[in-house]
């Protein structure tokens, strides 16, 4: 009969793999060594995940970017947008009676943060995506995390990393958006609603200053140490809860990187590889068709 | 102040806990709570409280009943808390160099805050409390939790309401340390890796801001979001990941209660003595080891 089954069974469907990049400003370069690995090891990926700066990361997969392109324009990015700040805004943030400050600060230059996107993406939107792509924002008023999966990516990406301070938020379908590493800073929970089996998470903790010597840093320190402490108990929590298989990659790094060291690229890079290749024999355990995958879980179990 | 929730260091049975999160005014809903538990007689077992809930954790271990602890915070907490503005640090932000920024960073004048809790605290140690007590803190440099279970309890206790921007991060043995909520805005991890079975615990989400219009205010709107984010990925987390109960009280207000709000403290403790009788019989329950 040439009538194919009409149903595979769940144990011999491959397993989905979803990859999360979670947010950490330019150590998400991180990323492309991660990419980098996986196609080396022609290991296809269903779905992408990114949080604030890893929505770019993300996006650049789940578009089919050629890795050495994106490399090159990666570090062009961060190179334009942190080369110079907004004056404006930096007086609006001092003085918000005299400058009329209008919410939120943002003190880098708008301008050369939309050219970048504007370059980067153009008009593609999720719908051009070769997987299925979701990038996590923050809703300003209600701090729940927001799921974009629809409309053009550089509006997405904006949203999804207005870091607090440096970038205003933005709107999108009336709501006020920010930074999605203040509500999910290592999104595996999108994954997770997805029906992933096996995720791989790239994670980054927010560097912590030894000493904070203006108002900005003594921010960044009060918002880092949160965001660090809510980045290990989602992961906690998500490990516990659910029966995917989630493979953490956590790059270390051996010196400090700041916004504007664009031109630590391939070393950023080189540490995500190196941080993939470790979990690459587990991650061929699990994608093996003889393993077992716990699958989800079963409606008549109770839980 | 006998027969109460205090007497109770070798009861046998379940070790019951009672936590006590972050929520500045609204924490005095744990007065409510304690109204059930003693008019129930069911004793506790430990007390950990963290930022504005360290108050009503360290009163109520060191054995004042209800009625006294709130005539002691209601003097303890008023508006003139934050009259004074430490004008130093204010002007740091814009003169940085000039008038020294540094970690020592708070809008307002710390002297009174110190000086009250003193008035209510003296040398207090957490020895003397009837209730083992455990008071939170958060790392400034680190991020981490601190939990204090030796010491004076008025250092706990002012490490652990230093509300960023506010109040200055207060130094400890050596580690300068900032509020606890920072780090888990109801730590109901320090009970149970104190041994606790059931843990009552109490909590709030911090507040938004209505408008956002200031550099300030968006700054209060970020710490916000993060640590209500951080509430319940750890509440989540500690519900599915072992093994004791945990039983929410989750008072409902129908007004907002704002930080200075103390008139408002004997409605408070109303509608948490309501939220603690909604979870009377199931706390019976677990108590008799169903």
């Amino acid at each position: 009969m040439l009538e194919a089954p009409r149903e595979t069974s769940v144990s011999s469907r491959a397993p989905k793999l979803g990859v999360v990049i979670g947010s950490g400003s330019i150590k998400c370069a991180s990323a492309i060594g991660l990419l980098r690995v996986l196609e080396r090891e022609r290991i296809p990926v269903d779905l992408l995940v990114g949080c604030s700066a890893g929505g770019i990361y993300a996006s650049a997969l789940a578009l089919g970017w050629d890795l050495d392109a994106l490399e090159r324009k990666s570090c062009e990015t961060w190179e334009g947008l942190f080369a110079r700040l907004d004056y404006r805004s930096v007086l609006q943030g001092l003085l918000p009676g005299l400058f009329r400050s209008r919410g939120p600060v943002g003190l880098l230059d708008e301008r050369r943060l939309k050219a970048a996107l504007e370059s980067l993406y153009g008009e593609t939107a999720f719908a051009d995506a070769r997987v299925p792509l979701y990038i996590v924002a923050t809703d300003l008023n209600t701090g729940d995390s927001v799921i974009l999966s629809e409309g053009r990516l550089q509006d997405a990406v904006r949203a999804s990393i207005a870091i607090p301070v440096l970038l205003r938020p933005v709107a999108i379908n009336g709501r006020l958006l920010f930074d999605g590493g203040a509500s999910d800073p290592l999104p595996v929970s999108v994954a997770i609603r997805e029906g992933c089996d096996i995720i791989l998470a790239m994670g980054f903790e927010n560097p912590l200053h030894e000493r904070v010597g203006s108002l900005m840093s003594l921010v960044s320190q009060t918002t880092c140490i949160t965001i660090n402490n809510l980045l290990k108990s989602t992961y906690s929590f998500y490990s516990a809860a659910h029966h995917a298989e989630i493979v953490p990659i956590i790059p270390t790094f051996d010196r400090h990187i700041g916004l504007r060291d664009s031109s630590l690229h391939p070393y950023i890079i080189e540490r995500g590889e190196e941080a993939a290749a470790k979990q690459l024999p587990f991650l061929r355990r699990l994608l093996d068709p003889g393993v077992r995958l716990a699958g989800p879980p079963d409606p008549s179990d109770g839980n | 102040m006998s027969g109460g929730a205090g007497d109770s260091r070798q009861r046998s049975g379940p070790r019951v806990a009672v936590v006590l999160g972050s929520g500045s005014v609204k924490c005095a809903a744990a007065l409510g709570l304690l109204k059930v538990l003693q008019r129930e007689g069911i004793g506790i077992d430990m007390i950990v409280g963290c930022s504005g809930g360290s108050l009503y954790a360290a009163l109520i271990a060191l054995g004042h009943d209800a009625g006294t602890a709130e005539a002691m915070t209601r003097r303890l907490w008023t508006k003139e808390l934050t009259k004074r503005r430490n004008n130093r640090s204010i002007l740091s932000v814009f003169l940085p160099r000039v008038f020294g920024f540094d970690e020592s960073f708070g809008m307002v004048n710390d002297a009174l805050i110190l000086d009250r809790l003193k008035e209510a605290f003296g040398a207090s140690t957490f020895e003397e409390a009837r209730i083992p007590l455990y008071l939170t803190a958060t790392d400034f440099h680190t991020g981490d939790q601190v939990v204090f279970g030796s010491g004076r309890i008025v250092d706990a206790i002012r490490a652990s309401i230093a509300i960023p921007y506010i109040f200055r991060p207060w130094p400890i043995d050596g580690r300068l340390l900032v509020d606890g909520f920072m780090s888990d805005p109801m730590p109901v991890g320090v009970a149970i890796r104190q041994g606790a079975n059931i843990i009552v615990t109490m909590g709030f989400e911090s507040p938004y801001q209505h408008k956002i219009n200031s550099p300030l205010r968006f700054a209060f709107q970020l710490s916000s979001i993060t640590s209500n984010n951080l509430l319940k990925s750890n509440f989540a987390f500690h519900n599915l990941a072992h093994h004791a109960e945990i039983l929410p009280i989750i008072p409902e207000f129908k007004d907002s209660i704002h930080l200075f709000d103390t008139d408002k403290i004997p409605y408070v403790i109303e509608e948490g003595e309501r939220a603690a009788e909604r979870q009377v019989p199931y706390l019976r329950r677990l108590l008799s080891g169903v």
